[in-house]
């Protein structure tokens, strides 16, 4: 149960080996933002055949949508059983981000982002129509795609401080506000939204609905890549809707749906959530292979750095670490495959393998000594990207108090 | 048309060779599809698909076989999953192998499938021998066309214009069908493989392909059997006898020289190149 199967390693070794002669090599160009990295996830997506695959089942989504709607009823599937899986294989999902995750986790950001979330929303609450538009071209990687919750006054607290409007407009809505934080936001092509739903009452009582922006659509502006500390090969940028238009087409599902509208949204929370640990993965077990093999062949003192009983013990922490990870992502996995729904577990576990994979980079570049610290290694580039698991997809503190709410429960009352 | 391609399992060229207690080491080793061996069933691959449009021309198979234990399911496996149909193998330990038992077991494997053509590796980069293929074509009074670094698949299907990298430039060898060749690295060049379905001008990645993602769940459902040598009737057993194993001497350190005649003075004393 906490092994890989056959096909499984195949496909662990075949994108290592992709990674290592076609990712690996354009890192510096990505890093210093004088490449973009998207025709690269264009084209992963075509050698491995995801675009057969995933377009395949999709297909059958949009004929099962087309034949409920001319029923007049809707396909109520949840989100997680849907995206977030290749081939209805979770646990090899999970394996091809620890891959990408080991040489470039901003990478595995981007296309997470774009297949999963942005891909993933469209394909579980989408339309026949928007399926097919821009579900597919998402979900197969043909297009870039953006999820967008996060706004300058809105962090942590994204629905109560969320200030994007739809205000009604005839048959349709007229998009005011910004996002910011946008992973994918400089080369998307298609834009998930959130916003609230403006008819005059006070932004409490409105309700969020998620909305389909195009890079095109008039009024829409992407502000210029932020220079970050980490993940510098996943451009990130703020966005701008300056009374963008947009047909009822545009309105994820095709109706509002009141308060209801806030849960699509955390369908996607949980998906992003569940999808960090497998990147946490990666970084640790990078960090842990190059740990290993350097301890045996760095020499001080006459002997191997690692028979000193400091250094031991740093690779037993790094060990500890890898094989913690490891074991939640076949939970996570697990947890997917069966269709557990367990929101503290997903919380708790996203916030500790964020914290194990910054603690175990820094480890890593310590085992290292000054050599870990030079970028050529690619440990230290580790360390940066690691940080960012611990603030996006919630931070820390919010992950442990959504679980702790979650263990805890809601007052009864006396 | 049907192609045989068969494969070894070698263990990784890019890790270092470890020699305990006078054998070679193989605790641990992580064994990959013998480089060349990918190349073939690349080539194979290529010669029997329209390129452009990603398909299988009709009627055509490609099948790998292996001689090995068990674990060497897995490099076959490999090979269903960037596109062979079919594959065959023939239980046996490393130990009871050489070249002349694997010839003589495909010789057999070969009269059973009737293959058009049986595409190899010029050689496994383990052993490095360079036999079986010769080896082969002799035993079954096939042309053969090694070392090939293109090959163009007449349309009739007949025969193949085979590409040899010679000392002299190129040297291009017409072998009719059934045939055999061995296959060296640049045959996975965008445009060494023409088989007069693939548009001339389509051009392939550098290289061996990757299996797609459905290839691998694909190949767990394609056929593979498992024979025993004495299914095949042989009975052959290995000539090639292991003396000894000794890894190469290390190489002294180089030399920085102050100026020219002290070089030329140590490539003609020391070095004797000169
Ligand atoms: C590289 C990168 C990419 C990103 N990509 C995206 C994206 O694609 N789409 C998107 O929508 N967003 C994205 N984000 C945004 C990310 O989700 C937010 O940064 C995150 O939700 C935190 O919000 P904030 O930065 O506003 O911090 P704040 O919410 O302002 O938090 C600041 C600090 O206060 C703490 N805090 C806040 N509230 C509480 C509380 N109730 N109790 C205890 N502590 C609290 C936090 O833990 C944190 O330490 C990205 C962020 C980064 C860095």
């Amino acid at each position: 149960m906490f092994a890989l199967d056959e096909q499984t390693k195949m496909v662990q070794t075949m994108v290592r080996q992709w990674c290592e002669t076609q990712l690996a090599p354009r890192i510096p160009a990505f890093e210093h933002g004088s490449e973009l990295p998207f025709e690269l996830m264009k084209k992963m997506a075509k050698t491995f055949g995801l675009d057969a695959m995933v377009g395949a089942q999709v297909r059958k989504r949009i004929d099962k949508l087309k034949a409920a709607e001319a029923g007049g009823t809707t396909d109520e599937t949840s989100a997680a059983s849907l995206s977030g899986s290749l081939g209805g294989d979770t646990m090899m999902t999970h394996v091809v981000v620890k891959e990408l995750s080991r040489v470039s986790p901003g990478f595995a950001m981007g296309w997470g982002v774009s297949m999963g979330l942005a891909g993933g929303a469209i394909l579980a609450k989408g339309t026949a129509d928007q399926v097919e538009r821009w579900g597919l071209p998402l979900t197969t990687c043909k297009q870039i795609g953006s999820w967008c919750l996060t706004e300058p006054g809105a962090g942590s607290d994204a629905f109560g401080s969320m200030r994007t409007t739809a205000t009604v407009d005839g048959d349709g809505y007229v998009l005011r506000g910004s996002k910011t934080f946008i992973t994918n936001g400089p080369g998307a092509d298609i834009f998930v939204v959130y916003a609230k739903i403006d008819r005059g009452e006070p932004p409490a009582e409105q309700s969020v609905a998620t909305f389909i922006v195009l890079r095109d659509d008039p009024g829409f502006t992407v502000g210029p890549p932020f220079k970050k500390m980490g993940m510098r090969d996943s451009p990130t940028s703020e966005i701008f809707f300056d009374d963008v238009k947009l047909g009822v087409e545009r309105l994820l599902g095709g109706r509002e749906k009141g308060k209801a509208g806030r849960s699509d949204t955390k369908d996607s929370l949980a998906n992003e959530r569940s999808g960090v640990p497998a990147m946490a993965w990666g970084i640790i077990e990078r960090c842990y292979d190059a740990s290993v093999a350097y301890v045996r062949d760095r020499r001080q003192f006459g002997r191997r750095i690692g028979d000193f009983q400091a250094v031991q013990l740093k690779i037993a922490d790094l060990y500890l670490k890898l094989r913690n990870v490891e074991n939640t992502v076949f939970r996570l996995a697990w947890m997917q495959q069966s269709k557990t729904q367990d929101p503290a577990y997903v919380n708790a576990s996203k916030a500790w393998c964020s914290q194990a994979a910054v603690d175990a980079a820094l480890t890593a570049i310590q085992i290292h000594g000054g050599y870990g610290y030079m970028e050529e290694l690619g440990i230290e580039k580790l360390a940066r990207d690691a940080k960012m698991l611990e603030l996006g997809a919630g931070t820390t503190d919010i992950n442990l108090l959504s679980a702790a709410r979650a263990l805890i429960g809601p007052d009864g009352g006396a | 048309m049907k192609i045989l391609v068969p494969i070894k399992r070698v263990p990784d060229p890019a890790l270092k060779t470890k020699v305990k207690d006078g054998a070679i080491d193989l605790t641990g080793a992580n064994w990959v599809v013998n480089p060349f061996d990918e190349y073939a069933v690349e080539t194979a691959l290529r010669l029997l698909e329209n390129g452009e449009a990603g398909a299988r021309v009709a009627g055509a198979e490609i099948v790998v076989v292996t001689i090995g234990p068990e674990d060497a399911a897995q490099q076959l496996r490999s090979a269903l999953a960037t596109g062979a149909d079919r594959a065959i193998r023939v239980d046996a330990e490393d130990k009871a192998l050489d070249a002349g038992v694997v010839v003589a077991a495909l010789v057999q494997i070969i009269a059973a499938e009737k293959p058009d053509l049986v595409i190899l590796g010029k050689q496994a980069v383990d052993g490095d021998a360079n036999q079986v293929g010769q080896m082969l074509a002799g035993k079954l009074g096939w042309a053969q066309a090694t070392f090939a670094a293109s090959v163009e698949l007449a349309a009739d299907q007949k025969s193949v214009l085979v590409g040899r990298e010679v000392d002299a430039g190129v040297e291009y060898k017409r072998i009719g069908t059934p045939g055999i060749l061995t296959v060296d690295l640049r045959i996975v060049s965008p445009h060494s493989v023409k088989n007069n379905v693939t548009p001339a001008t389509f051009a392939y990645p550098d290289g061996p392909r990757y299996a797609s993602l459905k290839g691998i769940m694909a190949a767990k459902k394609k056929p593979m059997d498992v024979k025993k040598l004495s299914d095949y009737g042989v009975t052959t057993t290995p000539v090639t006898r292991e003396v000894g194993i000794e890894l190469p001497a290390a190489r002294a350190a180089g030399q920085i020289v102050a100026d020219i005649p002290t070089l030329v003075k140590k490539l003609a004393d020391e070095a004797k190149a000169i």
